[in-house]
């Protein structure tokens, strides 16, 4: 008999909350998708350093998995006793009938295992298909080759959806439990019943309040902006606090405001139904201001979240550029103490550690010279006072690298390039500070000679050359002179180091050769009692580390951000619907006096709507400060980024906060239809 | 033919199949412009079915009713929109104020959906407040007011925009004598002065005396007829607690 009454329940759930189900299945759906995502990735072809970056990937994910199902916990808590108070008048009457206690927590049982198991089942279905689009795109932030392709399903995403979901359920279920053995009879006949309870808020109360919040929140805005990120902690924590208080706070005095203000505009007041929809709205942001507040803040952090992790990624990819062109690179920093000869030399160095090259390796050796020249010299007169701070902030500042036309000759020609001529006088700008800010990019246009020591070298380019003399993932962004090789300035040498190509066969093997050796080197490069400094990275150790962290943030980015956009629209969205059924009455009565069932819609359509654009317009603003400190971050490296990022992060919440959006329109539509 | 409404053989069931309820039963009458008329009978007996399908509220099953000529039971969903908001005033039996309004606001609205000018609104609003006594409860909320007092807000809110046809469902069922009086005064002023037709259910034997003719209903059908025509007042009132005690109503409740 209860299980008629709960299937009966889900059905009818099913059509009044299908967005609660809806909320729930790409929930799961998402999780799975990320949690598959150890076997989605096995199929590509990885080196040993990928290979471990995953693993690392894989528990970060781990890691936020629990973290995303303490939020859906929380939401699908906050969703179910929702549904519950809504039903008290329903179970009230179920008890009147003589139904026991216990059968009606039965029958909540029932239903929540119910709707668990189909949210569970459809989800992962769903996840099963989607996640098996992720391998291609994480073979494409990785810059890694798919073999070959393969459909995955994954029997352990598979299982710990069903435990982490299972273990949120029967959360629920004893939640409920408790609220049930609650409640008395006579409350849950009259739950219905509630008088509107309207606070009579003194008008000059709310609107010192609400004046009172937005001056909270300028003072967070502007300590935020002035002291970005380097701020110090308590500062950044108190305006951060300042924030979240002055959010709470706007919502909690936004509605009497707003009442107050529509008021005084008779105009806007008493036209069609604005009267009724002000009322609506006023009574829903009042009593919800904590979660309006919590939703508020949600999509503020997804917003920024998101350009955070394009900002990051653009950075990425722009300073990777022109820095991976050869399969192995490694380098020995020279000591300027005294010492015996060619101490400095890494090949010499190779030799002390028997370290030999296959024929296939190609290789080239160079050196790296530093003039006396500095940067700030060079380029005085083009540097503006942000521009030296950013260099300064990069550690760029100091002695100008160098290196001869014979090396960087050598180097083009492993890369496949033609040699350039240089003469005695001539001097190559090989650099990427052109992408930094257009400070060099002036000098290369307005100077033709650089003064070295008192002597001219006409600069042969015109714009800077791109391309880094050697594979490198830490420093990124170069600058050299190229030389000539009887160059006649002071030179101190800085650096010895070689590139390889692994031309042979197998070019695994080679890779973990190479691997293998900067890995015992960076551990110990102690030869004959005198430590050495030599430095390495194969190409797939720098696309682990600048792609890998990339795809790291790019993917927490957006699996974060999916979790709260669609938490909070679904909280929006169930707080609607379940005012859509209060209000049936309310549209009842405008219907007998006569208001056309297109008014009626208008007036559905503008109340929905203010409901989802207060807080993402709040949010908005907070995203405004929020991105522009994060930009002040990354602007270095990732001008232009703005534009292109916020279209993705627009569309992304087009799409799923206005599915939301429009999904409930639809919904409250169909709940105050007349039903006669 | 300057009959206003026209009701011809209606007839109203509620349930289906082995179930049904017949709240109307086969009901003809007219009423013409400018009338005043009661409609009287035991609970239960099919006042408010009626006045609900007048008021296209509801739907008839069978039968036809005309509103200034035109089948409102033929009527496109707009068009009965549009007649509701402009033509007809209705007070309800259980108010049918909206609990999150000020009872200005309720008024208010029965304009704003006209399209009426601010102006307008407050002025039409301050002066059917002050006829029916209502100027000072005007900022609060229905939950705020007495039975009584909501009714004069229903009634308001009906009356404001001028109505050619009013529907009242016991109007004065929650009210006083003396609030009464003053309701059923601007009643009397609306049908002169404005010629406005007036349908009003009551179980009050003295609200039906300021009524032209009064329709008595039992079980869904029209069980007698009474025209007040050169009578006073209390003559006709008299006749209408003659009728009422043959009804088997409860004399107590006339008093
Ligand atoms: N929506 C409905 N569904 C089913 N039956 C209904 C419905 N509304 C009214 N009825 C029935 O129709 C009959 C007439 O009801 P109606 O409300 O018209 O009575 P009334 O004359 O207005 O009574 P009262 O004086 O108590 O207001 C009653 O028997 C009632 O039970
Ligand atoms: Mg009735």
């Amino acid at each position: 008999m209860f299980y008629k009454i709960a299937i009966n329940n889900v059905k009818r759930s099913f059509r009044d909350y299908s967005i609660y189900f809806l909320t729930l299945t790409i929930a799961v759906c998402i999780f799975y998708s990320f949690n598959s995502f150890e076997e989605q990735t096995a199929m590509l072809e990885m080196g040993k350093s990928t290979s471990e970056y995953m693993l690392t990937l894989n528990k970060l994910i781990a890691g936020t998995s629990i973290f995303v199902s303490f939020i859906l916990g929380g939401l699908i808590t906050y969703a179910n006793n929702f549904l519950i108070k809504k039903r008290k008048k329903e179970l009230g009457i179920y008890m009147t009938l003589g139904m026991s206690k216990g059968k009606i927590s039965r029958i909540l049982i029932f239903e929540t295992l119910l709707i668990g198991l189909v949210s569970l089942a459809v989800g992962i279905t769903l996840g099963i298909i989607v996640s098996q689009g992720l391998s291609v795109i994480t073979a494409q932030l990785l810059a890694v080759e798919m073999s070959h392709y393969k459909f995955i399903v994954s029997i352990g995403a598979v299982i710990k959806s069903a435990v982490y979901f299972g273990i949120i359920y029967l959360l629920v279920m004893i939640f409920n439990q408790v609220t049930i053995s609650k409640y008395k009879l006579i409350d849950m006949l009259n739950a219905a019943k509630k008088n509107e309870v309207v606070k009579l808020k003194n008008a000059y109360v709310s609107i010192f309040f609400f004046i009172v919040s937005l001056i909270v929140l300028a003072i967070a805005y502007v300590l935020i902006l002035k002291n970005g990120l380097n701020s110090e902690g308590f500062l950044l924590i108190a305006s951060l606090l300042l924030g979240v208080f002055g959010t709470m706070l706007f919502f909690f005095s936004l509605s009497n405001f707003m009442i107050h203000i529509v008021q005084k505009n008779k105009k806007l007041y008493l036209k069609d139904l604005n009267i009724f929809i002000l009322r609506q709205i006023n009574n829903k942001i009042n009593t919800n201001f904590v979660s309006m507040s919590v939703i508020c803040l949600m999509l503020f952090l997804t917003i920024t979240l998101l350009f955070t992790m394009f900002s990051f990624k653009s950075t990425n990819d722009n300073m990777v550029a022109g820095n991976t062109s050869f399969d192995a690179s490694s380098v020995l920093i020279a000591k300027n103490e005294n010492l015996e000869e060619n101490a400095n030399d890494i090949e010499t160095f190779l030799e002390k550690i028997d370290f030999t090259f296959e024929a296939d390796e190609k290789h080239t050796f160079f050196s790296e010279y530093k003039l006396t020249l500095t940067l700030e010299n060079l380029l005085s007169n083009y540097l503006s006072k942000q521009e030296q701070k950013e260099f300064q902030e990069s550690y760029m500042l100091g002695a100008l690298s160098a290196v001869k036309i014979s090396d960087y000759n050598s180097i083009l020609q492993l890369k496949g390039q033609k040699p350039k001529e240089l003469k005695d006088n001539e001097v190559l700008v090989v650099s990427n500070y052109g992408r930094m800010n257009q400070a060099l990019n002036k000098f290369m246009d307005n100077e033709n000679t650089i003064n070295i020591e008192g002597k001219d070298y006409a600069v042969k380019n015109d714009a800077p050359i791109e391309g880094n003399i050697l594979t490198t993932a830490t420093a990124l962004t170069y600058f050299y002179l190229i030389i000539p090789d009887n160059f006649s300035g002071e030179l101190q040498l800085d650096k010895t180091g070689y590139n390889v190509m692994f031309e042979g066969s197998d070019p695994k093997k080679s890779e973990e050769k190479f691997t293998n050796l900067f890995s015992s080197l960076w551990e110990d490069s102690t030869v004959d009692g005198t430590n050495y400094l030599v430095l390495g990275n194969t190409i797939d150790q720098v696309n682990t580390r600048v792609h890998g962290l990339s795809a790291t943030v790019v993917f927490l980015g957006i699996y974060l951000g999916l979790i709260f956009l669609i938490s909070s629209a679904a909280v929006m969205a169930l707080q609607q619907l379940s005012d859509a059924s209060d209000s049936f009455e309310r549209y009842q009565s405008l219907r007998r006096i006569g208001v056309t069932e297109k008014l009626i819609n208008k007036a559905i359509l503008i109340q929905n709507l203010i409901y989802f654009a207060i807080p993402l317009g709040l949010a908005i603003i907070h995203s405004i400060v929020g991105i522009s400190m994060v930009n002040e971050v990354f602007k270095a490296f990732s001008q232009g980024i703005i534009g292109s990022s916020m279209l993705v992060i627009i569309s992304t919440l087009l799409v799923i906060y206005g599915g939301y959006f429009y999904a409930t329109y639809v919904g409250f539509k169909n709940i105050v239809k007349s039903r006669n | 033919m300057n009959s206003i409404l026209n009701v011809e053989k209606i007839e109203k069931y509620y349930g289906y199949k082995g179930n049904v309820t017949k709240a109307i039963d086969n009901i003809s009458f007219k009423v013409d412009k400018g009338e005043f008329v009661g409609i009287m009978g035991p609970s239960g007996s099919g006042k408010t079915t009626l006045l609900n399908c007048i008021s296209t509220i509801d739907t008839i099953t069978t039968g036809h009713i005309n509103i200034n000529n035109k089948d409102i039971t033929v009527l496109k969903r707009k068009a009965l929109e549009n007649f509701r908001r402009d033509e007809l005033g209705f007070i309800f039996q259980d108010f049918n104020l909206l609990d999150t309004l000020t009872a200005y606001e309720n008024i208010a609205l029965a304009l704003t959906i006209q399209n009426r000018g601010t102006r307008e609104i407050d002025r039409l609003i301050k002066s059917v407040a002050k006829k029916l006594e209502i100027s000072e409860l005007l900022n609060n909320y229905p939950f705020q007011l007495s039975g009584g007092q909501k009714q004069r807000v229903a009634s308001a809110r009906a009356l404001v925009t001028e109505p050619s046809l009013i529907l009242a469902d016991e109007p004065t069922g929650a009210l006083d004598s003396k609030s009464a009086r003053l309701l059923l005064d601007t009643f009397e002023k609306l049908n002169k002065e404005f010629q406005s037709t007036i349908l009003m259910v009551t179980h009050d034997a003295f609200t039906a005396s300021y009524a032209h003719r009064i329709l008595f209903i039992k079980d869904g059908r029209i069980f007698n007829e009474l025209i007040r025509g050169e009578d006073t007042r209390k003559e006709f009132f008299n006749k209408i607690i003659e009728v009422v005690t043959l009804l088997g109503g409860d004399a107590g409740n006339v008093l």
